[in-house]
């Protein structure tokens, strides 16, 4: 397995996230499209950091985990309030700030 | 032993400081004995410092200036206050005081029937216009001169306007105010074109003729607001609705002089246009003989006044555009005396009588012979008779314009002297002699008011023979000699009293033809109507215009720069929908375009 195929693994799977966050109408999807095209990113730098053979990639890829997982706190917590006040988890709910 | 400068700023500030207390401390302005006791302390004060002035002055006859710098420009100093004593204010800031104390100590028994806490704020008044005049008189430049100027101006608005209930009096106070207003803006824009061209605002500076001439006639309409000159008189006969004594002190013997100040002060900046010069004598002498003529016709005693200042302001400004500042300022000083004299005692009548009106006079000599007596004196003063006062002041203004050779003034001057006499000669013969007319018992006036007019009397009787003295303090040369001017002009005067005896000393019912002509000619007017027509029909007009270019031009660029950005915001904001996909897609396309662009580059 070369430096092409993990690049394009990862970019397949940046378009699947993409295609998830423009067709999704529910927030946790929307969250999870996120988590994918992150990891997509990730992916990136744990392969150049492999192929390259120096190790900042993969502490990026870390520090870049640990953002994610702060990301889907605040996520969740947003999706949490959506469905206390609309009893569903449908973003275009969320509007309440249109012109 | 204190400096003449010291002397000045005392007679300067102690009026100041009793305006100050007195509009400060409401207790005390409430209290009779205080607001009075607390003026005429200021005014005694400010008179006792003038004399030491004076005193000072004349021991070296060298001109003193104390200044503090006030305002800078560009770091350097642009604007000094302070005081500046010379031949003219040293004398000025003596007979300012006089005149005012005088007027002060009458008006304590004229303003008898008034509330305490009123007569509190007629005192105030008084002490601020005192302070006001000392400053206009030590001004040091033009610049604070114009600062005083103002001031007196606002005093006189608040004197005049004294009885603020009686709309007559408000209108009369306002009308004031806005006529001498309109002429202030000449001597700002002087003074704008006097530091435009020399940087500073000193009456010595030297100028080149064509914008000498700008400035001294700006100057010069500052001068005719003030000092009441023809077309802008109008003001002063309506001034007339104050209390007596202010009418004595404003409006006769010291603010209307202010403007004849004003053009000796800046006489050097006037001798360098000579046209200006030229424009005042005419202008002057034209005054004198118009005022003169409207005096003769006047049923109000303070009006026949009141005209008579308007003339007499007029011969000053003819004497100093014939090119003799001294003549002018030595009869402004005589004029002061016997104008407040004169003033004084028609207070004195109109208070015993209770009109203004000389048809309620009549008779008067037998109940207030003292009254008579100095009243008499003044209107021989003023008529010019030889020996008083008056007299060597009138004929040196008339022999520098014979002098000159102008003689369509000189005639105009001549033909005054005689109306002088006649219109004196008719209040004389009215008020004072042939039968009562008014019930009541008319007496001489009580200690307070009999002081100031005796007072007066002194100097309108003697002045005139300190004339080269007063000559001598600026440096000029004056010796009294007889001359056929002179002659001429006494034995008009002396003509005037004699036609006045033959017309008016049986008290005809009604007065002789011409005389109802010229009241008909002065019922109508004119001036007034003149300046009611350009209001109209010009200022209003222009005024129209000026309105519906700010309306419709001016505005409307506003307001459509303001319905641009509204129109246009409300349409850019419909992009703002509120749903989270629209703005995913739009940073998606964002995302896109940015890489698209990366890899075309």
């Amino acid at each position: 397995m070369n430096l092409q195929a993990c690049l394009l693994l990862s970019s397949g799977l940046f378009c699947v996230g993409l295609y998830g966050l423009l067709t999704r109408r529910n927030a946790i999807g929307i969250l999870l499209s996120i988590e994918v095209m992150a990891n997509a990113a990730n992916l990136n730098f744990v392969a150049f950091s492999r192929y390259s053979g120096a190790g900042y990639g993969q502490v990026f890829a870390l520090f870049v985990l640990a953002l994610t997982v702060a990301e889907v706190a605040v996520g969740l917590a947003l999706v949490m309030a959506l469905f206390r006040s609309h009893r569903d988890a449908l973003v275009e709910l969320a509007s309440a700030f249109r012109h | 032993m204190m400096s003449t400068a010291s002397w000045a700023l005392m007679a300067l500030f102690a009026p100041a400081a009793a305006a100050l207390i007195l509009a400060v401390v409401a207790p005390l302005r409430r209290r009779l004995i205080f607001s009075v006791g607390i003026s005429l302390l200021g005014v005694i004060t400010s008179l006792a410092s003038a004399i030491m002035v004076v005193v000072g002055y004349a021991a070296n006859l060298v001109p003193v200036e104390l200044t503090v710098p006030w305002l800078t420009s560009a770091g350097r100093p642009f604007l000094d206050a302070g005081v500046h004593i010379d031949g003219i204010s040293a004398p000025m800031l003596v007979v300012v005081a006089f005149v005012a104390l005088c007027v002060q100590i009458f008006s304590i028994g004229y303003l008898d029937d008034e509330k305490a806490p009123s007569l509190g704020r007629y005192f105030a008044y008084q002490s601020l216009f005192l302070f006001s005049m000392q400053l206009l008189v030590l001004a040091p430049n033009l610049m604070q001169l114009f600062f005083g100027w103002e001031m007196v101006g606002a005093t006189s608005y608040l004197l005049i306007g004294y009885w603020y209930a009686k709309p007559s009096a408000a209108r009369a106070a306002v009308k004031a105010f806005w006529i001498t207003k309109l002429a202030d803006m000449g001597l700002l824009m002087g003074l704008i074109l006097l530091v435009q061209n020399t940087g500073g605002f000193s009456w010595t500076a030297h100028l080149e003729p064509g914008i000498a001439t700008a400035i001294t006639l700006l100057l010069f309409v500052a001068v005719m607001g003030k000092s009441a000159q023809f077309p802008l008189h109008i003001w002063l006969p309506d001034a007339m609705e104050g209390p007596t004594p202010v009418s004595a002190l404003l409006h006769a013997a010291t603010m209307v002089a202010a403007g004849v100040f004003l053009v000796v002060r800046a006489d050097p900046l006037f001798a360098q246009a000579p046209d200006t010069r030229m424009f005042m004598a005419y202008l002057g002498a034209g005054s004198a003989l118009f005022a003169g003529l409207l005096a003769l016709v006047q049923t109000d005693l303070k009006r026949v006044l009141a005209y008579s200042t308007c003339s007499q302001l007029g011969y000053m400004l003819a004497g100093i555009g014939a090119g003799s500042a001294t003549a002018g300022f030595f009869h402004l000083t005589t004029h002061a005396f016997f104008k407040a004299l004169l003033f004084l005692a028609a207070g004195a009548i109109i208070h015993a009588v209770g009109s203004n009106e000389l048809s309620r006079m009549g008779g008067l000599a037998k109940k207030m012979p003292m009254t008579a007596f100095v009243f008499i004196l003044g209107s021989l003063s003023l008529a010019g008779v030889p020996g008083l006062a008056g007299f060597f002041s009138k004929d040196l203004i008339l022999e520098t314009v014979v002098e000159q050779q102008l003689w369509l003034p000189a005639v105009a001057l001549m033909l005054t002297a005689f109306l002088t006499a006649l219109y004196m000669g008719r209040v004389i013969l009215l008020a004072f002699f042939g039968p009562r007319v008014s019930e009541g018992h008319p007496h001489d006036p009580h200690f307070a008011m009999a002081l100031p007019l005796l007072l007066l009397a002194i100097p309108s009787l003697a002045v005139g023979y300190f004339g080269h003295w007063i000559a001598g303090l600026s440096g000029n040369e004056y010796s009294f000699h007889i001359t056929t001017t002179g002659i001429v002009a006494s034995s008009l005067g002396l003509a005037g009293f004699g036609f006045s005896w033959v017309i008016w000393r049986k008290h005809p019912a009604e007065e002789p033809a011409p005389m109802r002509a010229l009241a008909a000619f002065a019922k109508r007017a004119w001036v007034d109507n003149a300046y009611r027509f350009i209001y109209r029909r010009g200022l209003l007009l222009v005024a129209s215009w000026a309105a519906w270019v700010d309306r419709y031009i001016v505005d409307a660029l506003i307001n459509a720069c303001g319905a641009l950005f509204i129109g246009g915001a409300g349409r850019a904001r419909r992009i703002q929908t509120g749903n989270v996909r629209d703005y995913l897609f739009a940073v998606s396309l964002g995302a896109l375009c940015l890489t698209a662009w990366g890899l075309w580059r």
